[in-house]
């Protein structure tokens, strides 16, 4: 069964008088443990569709069902909650608090969940850890490495165990090697931790770590390609 | 829990700073500008405060006690006449002329009664004997005269109105609100120094109420009595005294205007600098929201970041005005800083401060959250 099912998306932006279709019937679906990547050209609704995907935007019209909820574009105020529950993201930029340690960044994370206390501090500490960064838990951002950024992020987007994580170009600012190594680690918390896995892209390398690679052009899915295990 | 907003306002430490500043200076001008007001005001009731009475029978219209009018003093019979009234007695308060041993003449304002340790003034530490005022052309100089008129001594001589009087003893701590030094002198001598306006004359007539008399039924009845002279309590009379000042004089407009651009200075740095952290911050908002956060959580963060710099800013604020109180006492100057009056300048500090984060609230409130894709 999917765990995110997106059904005819359509989304449309209001520029001065004109009309701006960004989205123009996407339907998708995403199973637990499968990684998928998302590619096309700049301006062909990735980052919009990634958005709606995640319910940071509500569809003009469309069907959005994330881990058996409908989503309800009628109602914006419920998406925080969706988002809280079902969705962890990670972003290019990797966008840390550049004020909070690595495991404070974490912890936040979890605090906005609802985890709060020792019990909030153990699963950041432990989160830490699984990316393999326990040496640099007390380091700001500014301190650290893209690579290990970017892990911390993951650490972060991993808070609460989303079934659903969705990925902005996790490796766009990544060297080859840390790359790869970021990739790696997320194809084995897709598959380990049975977690559905979206990463729009650009990077050729990601289709490696891919059970899938949707493309994207014009607001509109072309073909798929299923990677051979 | 984590605390961001803390974490967040103390990370760019000069920011932190320049807003601390700009609240620390409107705290520490409001305070100064309003304490030294009080200060002031105080010397406009301090007599008031301080005599023993209960009730004060004053000329029809009598602005405050420093400006009075005479009537005839025989009226002070009609009082003692009236229920309730323990003692009444008469009190001259005038402004006399004193000339200096620099030949330039000054102002005093001048306290007579017949006998002043019934009433309690004058108040403090003296020197010199009260009861030897009657016995002649002596008079108490406050030592806050000698920033005016020089250094002078218990023995001296001063001519006043153009005759010669010995000082016989030193007040401290009596003031009027012009700053213009107070004497004490015999009720008499009073009136034959100012023979024109008070000769069968006084201009108060001080009421001490007998144990369990109501005030103001005993009020009522000597103004039915004296329809020519209004009649005031303790406190109606401070109240009316320093009324004056504020009112007539432009110095309520003055305190008034001042406080506002206090106000307005603090209001304007600490919302430019959080509106700016904010719009420098705006992404990191848009990734709280993107984590599941809501627009109630990052008005948290503004509300406590604003009353967290309310509060240090204060305290940077009002410290020094505290430390700097006794220094200013010992000028001459009265900061007063009652801790109600704190209390309700840390209130609206606070209230200040968070409602200039309402600015930024405004801006968060329509973030984008699709912000935290973009490069």
């Amino acid at each position: 069964m999917a765990v995110l099912s997106a059904n005819e998306i359509v989304k449309t932006f209001q520029e001065g008088r004109e009309q701006v279709h960004v989205l123009r019937g996407v339907s998708l679906d995403l199973h637990a443990g499968e990684v998928v990547a998302l590619e096309g050209p700049s301006g062909s609704g990735k980052t919009t569709l990634l958005s709606i995907l995640g319910c940071i935007l509500t569809p003009t019209r469309g069907e959005l069902t994330v881990d058996g909820m409908r989503i309800d574009p009628d109602r914006p105020s419920l998406l925080p909650a969706v988002r809280r529950k079902s969705i962890g993201f990670v972003f290019q930029q990797f966008n840390l608090f550049p004020a909070l340690t690595a495991v404070e960044n974490v912890e936040y994370a979890l605090n906005v969940k609802g985890v709060r206390g020792p019990q909030a501090r153990q699963q950041a500490e432990a989160l830490i850890d699984a990316v393999g960064l326990s040496d640099r838990r007390h380091f700001l951002p500014r301190d650290l490495s893209g690579g290990q950024k970017q892990r911390i992020a993951i650490a972060r987007a991993l808070c609460n165990s989303p079934s659903i994580l969705l990925a902005d170009e996790p490796t766009a600012n990544l060297d080859s090697q840390v790359g790869a190594q970021v990739l790696e680690l997320f194809r084995s918390l897709a598959r380990r931790q049975n977690r559905a896995l979206l990463i729009v892209t650009h990077d050729p390398r990601v289709r490696a770590v891919c059970d899938r690679v949707l493309r994207i052009a014009d607001g509109t899915l072309l073909a798929e390609s299923r990677i051979a295990a | 829990m984590v605390d961001l907003a803390l974490k967040t306002l103390l990370h760019d430490r000069t920011r932190f700073a320049i807003t601390v500043a700009g609240v620390a200076f409107a705290v520490l001008l409001v305070l100064f500008q309003v304490g030294l007001f009080l200060g002031l005001l105080d010397n406009a009731s301090v007599t008031i405060e301080h005599i023993d009475a209960d009730l004060w029978v004053t000329s029809k219209n009598t602005p405050n006690v420093d400006f009075s009018h005479a009537f005839p003093e025989s009226r002070v019979d009609r009082v003692r006449s009236v229920p309730g009234v323990a003692r009444a007695d008469n009190l001259i308060v005038t402004f006399l002329n004193i000339d200096l041993p620099s030949g330039s003449q000054e102002s005093i304002i001048t306290y007579a009664l017949e006998d002043f340790e019934r009433w309690g003034i004058p108040w403090g530490t003296w020197e010199g004997n009260l009861s030897d005022l009657r016995r002649g052309d002596y008079l108490f100089l406050d030592q806050s005269a000698a920033k005016r008129f020089g250094r002078f001594a218990v023995g001296d001589y001063r001519e006043v109105n153009r005759e010669r009087l010995r000082i016989i003893g030193r007040t401290a701590g009596a003031k009027s609100f012009t700053t213009t030094p107070m004497a004490f002198i015999d009720y008499r001598v009073a009136q034959r120094l100012n023979g024109q306006t008070l000769r069968g004359n006084t201009t108060y007539v001080l009421v001490k109420l007998a144990p369990g008399a109501d005030a103001r039924a005993v009020a009522a009845e000597i103004r039915r009595r004296l329809p020519y002279n209004d009649v005031h309590t303790r406190k109606e009379w401070a109240a009316a005294s320093r009324r004056y000042w504020v009112a007539n004089t432009g110095l309520g407009f003055n305190l008034f205007i001042t406080v506002f651009l206090g106000c307005l200075v603090g209001v304007v740095v600490v919302a430019q600098t959080l509106y700016t952290s904010t719009m420098e911050h705006l992404k990191e908002f848009g990734t709280v929201k993107a984590i599941g956060g809501t627009n109630r959580d990052i008005y948290a963060i503004l509300t406590r970041q604003a009353a967290v710099s309310a509060l240090i800013g204060y305290a940077v604020g009002a410290i020094p005005a505290l430390l700097i109180r006794p220094a200013m006492a010992r000028g001459g100057l009265q900061l007063i800083l009652q801790p109600s009056f704190m209390a309700a300048v840390l209130g609206g500090t606070v209230a200040f401060c968070i409602a200039a984060s309402l600015l930024s609230f405004n801006k968060v409130a329509r973030i984008d959250p699709g912000l935290v894709f973009r490069t």
